[in-house]
């Protein structure tokens, strides 16, 4: 047998092999990033979201009185809550501030059992249904007469929720 | 090239080797985005803020009485039953009994996914 050719055969099965590595490798380096695969910036804001509401509902000094989300949402005082939670959201290490926008309810039982929702605050911008927006939401405990009921029975504790939703302007 | 010229094989050989190691590089990054999908997955899944809200509720009526109406016991259990579910697509079940000074309040939490059981004490 003729074996002249045997070194050009095993030079292109070595080119095909490290052809075919190679279009392997470049399509497995590429991903894609969808608008369905923003989980991670999503969590970040949901945690942040979160965190700014925990702090707002803890009493400061650790103190037995009411903390700051019970007195606003007590006194449906919604520049309070706009200055209190766009200041803690935006805040950033260095200069400059962060964008983000909010919508703000507060969530009830009423007295015939179903669910109802009365707005809170909400930032400059409107909530035009184009955002990306994440919720957070919180439990606290007040004493407030929701407009459901205007009985003085009503006046008492209610557990409340009150539900944010985040976006990034 | 057998045969042909075997001159600048090294520098051949050589630009084999940094682009491989350019693909894996890239391999290395393209992982971290799938890493970092999973992880914040997992991070928005687990209601952590979720239980550690209900829970301070529940503890603070186990504590109320229906006296007079600004201690609405039964209509804030009521509440975090309702909203709950309603708002929170959580199945939230609680009781409390008082044996002797202590008061212990059962929570069950479960939103399909995590389930979360505890007895509270008090004092």
């Amino acid at each position: 047998m003729n074996s002249d050719g045997q070194l050009y055969t095993i030079e292109g099965i070595a080119a095909g092999l490290i052809m075919i590595m190679t279009a392997y490798i470049v399509v497995n380096s590429t991903s894609v990033y969808t608008p369905g695969d923003t989980h991670i910036s999503d969590m970040q804001l949901e945690v942040l979201g979160g965190d700014a509401l925990n702090m707002m509902n803890t009493a400061p000094n650790g103190t037995i009185g009411k903390n700051p989300l019970q007195t606003i949402v007590e006194n449906d005082d919604a520049s309070g809550f706009n200055t209190l939670f766009l200041n803690t959201v935006n805040a950033r290490a260095g200069s400059g501030r962060d964008s983000i926008q909010f919508v703000a309810n507060v969530t009830y039982r009423m007295t015939t059992g179903e669910i109802n929702s009365t707005p809170l605050s909400s930032s400059t911008h409107p909530l035009t249904g184009g955002e990306h927006a994440v919720r957070a939401s919180e439990w606290i405990m007040v004493e407030k007469q929701f407009p459901d009921c205007h009985a003085s029975s009503c006046r008492g504790k209610h557990a409340v929720l009150v539900e944010v939703l985040l976006w990034r302007d | 090239m057998a045969r042909l010229n075997d001159d600048a094989q090294w520098i051949v050989l050589m630009g084999f080797v940094v682009s491989f190691s350019l693909f894996f590089l890239a391999i290395v990054i393209n992982q971290s985005t799938v890493v970092g999908q999973t992880t914040a997955e997992s991070v928005s899944e687990f209601p952590k803020n979720d239980i550690r809200g209900v829970r301070d509720v529940i503890v603070q009526s186990a504590i109320m009485d229906d006296q007079d109406p600004f201690k609405n016991r039964t209509g804030v259990q009521e509440d975090i039953r309702a909203l709950s579910l309603g708002r929170e697509n959580s199945v939230v079940s609680f009781t409390s009994t008082t044996i002797g000074q202590h008061t212990y309040t059962d929570i069950h939490y479960n939103n399909g996914v995590t389930a979360y059981n505890e007895t509270y004490s008090s004092p």
